[in-house]
Formats: C-alpha cells, sequence, structure tokens
C-alpha cells in the first residue's frame, strides 16, 4: 500500500498504522473515555440527507470563501494540532508548504515542533496560530508578540483543554513525548524501523515555540497529559481570552465552543470566530457532536460572528452538510495528519486535494455554483 | 493483568473475570432473561449529550452533596450488594473501609457477610442498611433493630425482588449460595484455586443478619432467584412499606422505584429517598433503565424528596448526566463489585478513585465547579 492508493480517509488511516510505531498512531486516532464522541462527531453527519437541485448550469464552481479575515481557495482547512515531527520527520515543514500550495489557512500549534518564525519563513499564506493559555502568563504575551512578527494573520484560542481527556489508549500504549522506548513499546518502535530511523538522524524533537520557557516534553519524557495539567491554567477566564483577543487586535477565533451562551460571549470579547469542536473526541466524552450542535449555535449567532465546524470532517459532502446549516468553513485534524504520518507533503497534499475534489464534485452534484447557494433549504434532518 | 492495569469498569470486569469462578463471576455479571434492560441501563447515557460551558475557571471543584441529611464527598456511593465474601474473602470489609476513604455512602445488603455491628465498628462514615421483607416477622424486626442499634443512618427497602428474576446465567452455571460444588462447576472452582483456598480459609461463610432465622442461603445451598422466591413476602404492600418507614424512624428510602406514580406514594408515606433503580437488569428484563426514566420521576418529586439513579454507570460522565437531570447522586453495584473480586479494599479504592477523578475532570470540562451547577441546559437529547 503506498500513497497511491490513498483514496480516501480510511486509507490515509490505513497506511498511517502500517508507517507508524503504535503508541504515535493511537495518540492521533484515539479518543477519550470509550469514545463515544469521538465515533458520534462522524456518525452525526448520518442523520442528516442532502436534497440536490438539477439542470442549474454547473460548468464553473467557485468554492472559494472569506474566514478569519482572509480569503480562502475551498471552506475546508487543516486544524492545528500539536508535533507534528512525531508524524513525520519533515513535521510542521512538510504540512505548512502543502496546505500554502493548496490555498488555505495552516494552523500551528503552541506544541509545534517547528518554531514559529520558520513557519513564517516557509508559508506565505493565510496562517493561524494556536494559543494555549499557560500558568505562565509571560509566555502568552510572548507568544503573541513572535506570531505578530511572523506574520500571522489570524490567531486562535484553545478553550476546552482546561484539563487533559482521559484518553485510556495512551496510557496502554505508554505514549509520551518525545517518545520513550518501554518494554512494552519496543517492539512497535523496532516494527516500525523507518520512522525510528528518521526520527533519530534528523534533528533533535523539541517543542520549537516553548523550548525557551519549559522543558516539559522537550527534554524529560511526559505524557501530553501531564503536560496540560502541570501547565495550562485552569482558572483561565473570559477576562484573559478578552486580554488576548486586545492583545492580538486581528481576527481571532475561540476554538471548543460548545453552548449558545459561549458563542454570544464570544462576541461579547470581539471574537471573530467560533471553532464548534469538542477536540476531536479527545476531551469530555459524551459532549455533543460540533454537527448536532451547529444548527443551534448557527440560528443565534450565524449572523454575527464566523462559526466554523471542527470535528468528524472525512468527506466532501460532511463539509456540504455543514456550510448548509451555516457554517463559514469547516475544520479537520485527524485526516491530514494520517495523510502526514502516510506521505510527508506529499500526502498532505493529496488529501487535501481528494478533499477539494469531493467538494467540487458534491457542489456540481447539489446543483450550486457557489458556497452562497448551500443553505437550509438544502438538507433535511432524518429525524 | 494485574490492579495497575485496571484503567476502567472493562478493565476491572476482565481482571475479576480472571480470579473468580465462573458462577461467582455470572451470579455479578449475569442479568435477567435476555439481558435487554441490563445492557440498555449503560447504553442509555449515549443518547444524550453533554453541552460544555468554556472559561469558567475551573481550578477549584466541590464534589460534595447532600443525601439523607448527610455531606457526602463524592455524588457517588456503593450500593448494598449481596454475598461480598463470594467475591473477595474480605467482602464488605473491604467496601466498607474503602467507601469510608472516599466519605460517600456504604450499602450494607441484608444477604451482606459481614454483620452490621462489625461495619459499625469498622467505619464511622455514612452508612445505609439494605432491607428485604421476609415473610417471618420476627427477623424483620429483629434485622431492623439491629441495624438501628448499630447507627446505621438510611434503611432502603427494596421493593423490585418481590420474586426471583429470571438470571439465567445462575441456572446454566448452577450458582448457589454458599457455593455448592457439582460436577459441571467443579472445574471452574479447580481452575481457581486461590479464590477456593481464601474461601475456605478466611473465616466461615455467614448471613450474618438472617441465619438465626433461616437456614437457606447459609447451611442450606439456594439460589438467589430461590430465595427471593420462597422466603421474602409476596404480600407487601404499601401500608408494609409505611409501617416499615415509621418503626425506623429515621431516613427511610424505597430501593427500585420506576413509576411516577410510586415516587409520589413514597413521598406520601414518608420516604425520604428513593432509588430510581431496575435491580441492574436483573429482576424484570424490558424494564426502563433508570436513566431513561429518571427525569419523568425528578419532575414530579425532585423537590420533595432525594432521587438517586442508580443502574448502568461506568463513567464519571454518566454521573453528570443523571445530575444533570436531577438526581441528587447516582449509585452502583457492578461499578466496584468487579474491582472487589480483582484485589479487595485496594481495588474498590482504585475503581473509586478512579470515578471521582473523572468526575471531577469532567466537571472541569463541562465548566462547572460545584454540583448544583449541572442542570438541564447543558444536556441536549439527541433523538426523541
Amino acid at each position: 500500500m503506498n500513497l497511491n492508493d490513498c483514496h480516501n480517509f480510511e486509507d490515509f488511516r490505513e497506511l498511517a498504522k502500517r508507517k507508524l510505531p503504535s503508541p504515535i498512531f493511537h495518540y492521533i486516532d484515539g479518543g477519550s473515555d470509550d469514545e463515544i464522541t469521538l465515533n458520534r462527531n462522524t456518525d452525526a453527519f448520518k442523520d442528516y440527507d442532502l436534497i440536490p437541485n438539477v439542470l442549474n448550469d454547473v460548468s464553473k464552481i467557485d468554492m472559494s470563501t472569506t474566514v478569519l479575515g482572509e480569503k480562502i481557495d475551498f471552506p475546508l482547512f487543516p486544524s492545528a494540532t500539536a508535533m507534528h515531527r512525531l508524524y513525520h520527520h519533515h513535521g510542521e515543514r512538510a504540512s505548512a508548504r502543502a496546505v500554502e500550495k493548496m490555498g488555505t489557512i495552516f494552523g500551528t500549534s503552541t506544541m509545534g515542533t517547528v518554531s514559529i518564525e520558520e513557519i513564517g519563513q516557509i508559508n506565505k499564506g493565510p496562517k493561524s496560530f494556536q494559543l494555549y493559555i499557560h500558568k505562565d502568563r509571560g509566555l502568552t504575551d510572548n507568544l503573541i508578540e513572535r506570531c505578530k512578527k511572523a506574520g500571522f494573520t489570524s490567531l486562535c484560542l484553545t478553550v476546552d483543554t482546561v484539563v487533559a481527556g482521559n484518553r485510556e489508549r495512551d496510557r496502554r500504549t505508554g505514549f509520551t513525548t518525545p517518545p520513550k522506548l518501554t518494554l512494552g513499546s519496543f517492539l512497535s518502535f523496532a516494527l516500525h524501523p523507518v520512522w525510528t530511523i528518521n526520527h533519530l538522524t534528523h534533528e533533535k524533537f523539541k517543542l520549537a515555540n516553548i523550548i525557551h520557557i519549559t522543558e516539559k516534553g522537550s527534554s524529560i519524557d511526559k505524557s501530553v497529559i501531564d503536560y496540560i495539567n502541570e501547565q495550562f491554567d485552569p482558572a483561565m477566564n473570559w477576562d484573559d481570552a478578552e486580554y488576548c483577543v486586545k492583545k492580538w487586535n486581528g481576527p481571532f477565533a475561540l476554538k471548543g465552543v460548545m453552548s449558545v451562551e459561549d458563542a454570544k460571549k464570544a462576541i461579547d470579547i470581539g471574537c471573530t470566530a467560533v471553532i464548534v469542536s469538542n477536540h476531536g473526541g479527545r476531551q469530555l466524552d459524551g459532549s455533543r457532536a460540533p454537527f448536532d450542535q451547529l444548527a443551534e449555535i448557527v440560528d443565534v449567532v450565524g449572523d454575527k460572528i464566523e462559526v466554523i465546524l471542527d470535528g468528524g470532517v472525512r468527506r466532501g459532502t460532511h463539509v456540504l452538510k455543514a456550510l448548509s446549516l451555516g457554517a463559514k468553513a469547516c475544520s479537520f485534524g485527524k485526516g491530514y495528519l494520517f495523510a502526514l504520518a502516510a506521505g510527508g507533503q506529499k500526502g498532505v497534499e493529496k488529501i487535501l486535494e481528494n478533499m477539494k475534489a469531493e467538494i467540487n464534485r458534491d457542489m456540481k452534484l447539489m446543483g450550486c455554483k457557489n458556497i452562497g447557494e448551500l443553505n437550509s433549504s438544502k438538507i433535511v434532518s432524518r429525524k | 493483568m494485574s490492579l495497575k492495569d485496571c484503567h476502567n469498569f472493562s478493565d476491572f470486569r476482565k481482571l475479576a473475570k480472571k480470579k473468580l469462578p465462573s458462577p461467582i463471576f455470572h451470579y455479578i455479571d449475569g442479568a435477567a432473561d435476555d439481558e435487554i434492560t441490563y445492557k440498555r441501563n449503560t447504553t442509555a447515557f449515549d443518547a444524550v449529550d453533554l453541552v460544555p460551558n468554556v472559561l469558567k475557571g475551573v481550578e477549584n471543584i466541590d464534589l460534595s452533596t447532600n443525601i439523607f441529611g448527610k455531606k457526602i464527598d463524592l455524588p457517588l456511593y456503593c450500593a448494598p450488594t449481596a454475598l461480598q465474601r463470594l467475591f473477595h474473602y474480605d467482602g464488605e470489609r473491604a467496601v466498607g473501609k474503602a467507601a469510608q476513604k472516599f466519605n460517600t455512602f456504604f450499602g450494607v445488603s441484608a444477604l451482606s457477610t459481614v454483620s452490621v455491628e462489625e461495619i459499625s465498628s469498622l467505619i464511622d462514615t455514612p452508612k445505609m442498611f439494605q432491607f428485604y421483607f421476609h415473610k417471618d416477622r420476627g427477623l424483620n424486626d429483629a434485622v431492623m433493630e439491629r441495624a438501628k442499634a448499630a447507627k446505621f443512618d438510611v434503611m432502603a427497602l427494596t421493593v423490585d425482588t418481590i420474586t426471583g428474576g429470571n438470571r439465567e446465567r445462575d441456572l446454566r452455571t448452577g450458582f448457589t449460595s454458599p457455593p455448592k460444588l457439582t460436577l459441571s462447576s467443579l472445574f471452574s472452582f479447580a481452575m481457581k484455586p486461590m479464590w477456593g483456598i481464601n474461601y475456605l480459609t478466611k473465616g466461615k461463610f455467614e448471613l450474618p443478619h438472617l441465619q438465626d432465622y433461616v437456614s437457606e442461603g447459609t447451611s442450606t445451598a439456594v439460589s438467589i432467584g430461590n430465595y427471593f422466591s420462597n422466603m421474602l413476602d409476596q404480600s407487601m404492600n404499601w401500608k408494609d412499606a409505611e409501617k416499615l418507614c415509621s418503626q425506623w424512624g429515621g431516613h427511610f428510602a424505597l430501593k427500585g422505584v420506576m413509576s411516577v406514580e410510586d415516587a409520589k406514594r413514597a413521598v406520601d408515606i414518608g420516604c425520604s429517598g428513593i432509588m430510581v433503580s431496575n435491580h441492574g437488569g436483573r429482576q424484570l428484563d424490558g424494564s426502563r433503565s433508570p436513566f431513561d426514566q429518571l427525569a419523568e420521576i425528578v419532575d414530579a418529586v425532585g423537590d420533595k424528596i432525594d432521587v438517586i439513579c442508580e443502574g448502568g454507570i461506568q463513567r464519571g460522565t454518566h454521573v453528570l448526566k443523571a445530575l444533570s437531570i436531577g438526581a441528587k447522586a447516582c449509585s452502583g453495584g457492578r461499578l466496584y463489585l468487579y474491582a472487589l473480586a480483582a484485589a479487595g479494599q485496594e481495588g474498590v479504592e482504585r475503581a473509586l478513585n478512579l470515578y471521582r477523578a473523572e468526575i471531577e475532570r469532567g466537571m472541569k470540562l463541562m465548566g462547572c465547579t460545584k454540583i448544583s451547577d449541572l442542570n438541564r441546559d447543558n444536556l441536549r437529547f439527541r433523538s426523541k
């Protein structure tokens, strides 16, 4: 199996599974507790059906949209995710280049393994920096300043990780960052020698954005869970979020908003967007799926703030369904991470090309010429 | 596999399965008929989603709640269950001491294998006695007096075992109390020699609350289904319950209430609480799950008595969902029994510790700092 055989999410997942040592694969693939929410995030789309219109001259399709102050070529972007160099030795360099080429927003994480400055050099397109508020407030200020200088176009504050989710697969596999060899995981590293050699022969693994402040996760073996629980500030509140909005003074998204009440508050503090998300089912299991919750949020705040749907997106039709209910755009994590693991920059390009082609084909089949034509008349709930 | 590999309900279950002779494992694990209700008790929680709030400042979380006039540190407690020394030789001693460490209710069954007097000398945290209404009224009076003298805080009358449920796994394995060696069960006892050695050497198996009155269950081996069917009084009615309630004269609860009508009558006869329960799916298969039925009952009596959601709880988020609907607390049996079988007191402590951590983590992710922050605004029912 190689990249040419990857036609959909499942194929990329399968190839990533073959290439990655199992603790790393399961870190991407897993959710929290019983993974009820993880599975529901995708299943939720099945409860809605699309209603096409025909004979609408669909020879030219415009998929572009404007989100977070930037025009993008199609209404899907990779969400900011941590530690790309665990998945492929080129890490964020590979994903940043692929995303620039595909003309959508690149997100990089506070816990990225390539620095803000280097990303700014590599990717000249729209870029979003995903911020975690640490207990050390100096670190927050420092990150915001650096993003401004490096030409990032938007800031995204994650608010659903005040405490780490119960990711039981990581407990069983003993996943840590950087990866630690244990008796239990030795076999899985040994069975993936290419990954292991690449990981060890390229530059040292580091959390490039925060290495100057904290050594956690860089030089000592820590699970992500320990890092979140020790470093992130559970006291974080709306004043802190508003402080970040003002300090950034540009397009700003709150990621992990699920209630209408919180979406309204996001407007009050001056956010440009809310990202409706449950962190890919990795935090509170039993939490509602973003797609299930989307209409409720769009109906109340959709005309005042951009609503972005994040989670469970694996098909072009998923994007069409979310846009029909009023989302401005969608984002996804697991899909492009599997693609990164499967084939580096080429892999990420391929999955974005696939998704873009699916959206294009599905728009034509729906009889829609542009994103604006997707609306609630195109979708019906089965229940 | 050892205790440190147990991260959730199904891990404890797996370890218990390894440690117990199969008739005993299946006595815990099994339920009535086709076990439809048993499964629904847990899957019911999946039909409801949580909607969190963010940026609430959640560094300090208070998990305490008040039920039956007692403050407990955790909105989850150990429901009374029978025959615990069959599962681990320390039996109720282990569970009671573990519950004490977490300052939550410990429920002791009429069919317990350690006496109320001993439990009372072991722990000083809130205790509940679970009562079966026997045909022998002398037994009933004596049991109630002993629980009162032993300073139990709550008397819970079980009302859903008027006859034994059809526990088909027990029919197949030949489970009885006390355990009886048969040709077919010999192999499963022989395969778990540690259990057999502990059972035979760590003190005689007894039912201290009943054995002065009845031989069944201690010196005569019977199935639990037969015990319920033959020893309990099937004529039990609301008058009897009312009499027991006033005879007890303290916090009194009915365990196994499922209809709104019955919940209202429980209020009328002076109960301070009810356990919405179908006996862990072990009695009437096809019965509604407690969580499915909870809102209906809370709406009718939630402001008058403590409503406890019992059954199917395997996760901290299940507790959060029940409390959001209006339950005052949750309780469960299997959630600590597998852990008891897996490793005695240490096992139960590990299980309670995991549930506490899950509830606390879930509260933080929900943006709630105290139990009263949970309400129905934060729930969405997925399918109507």
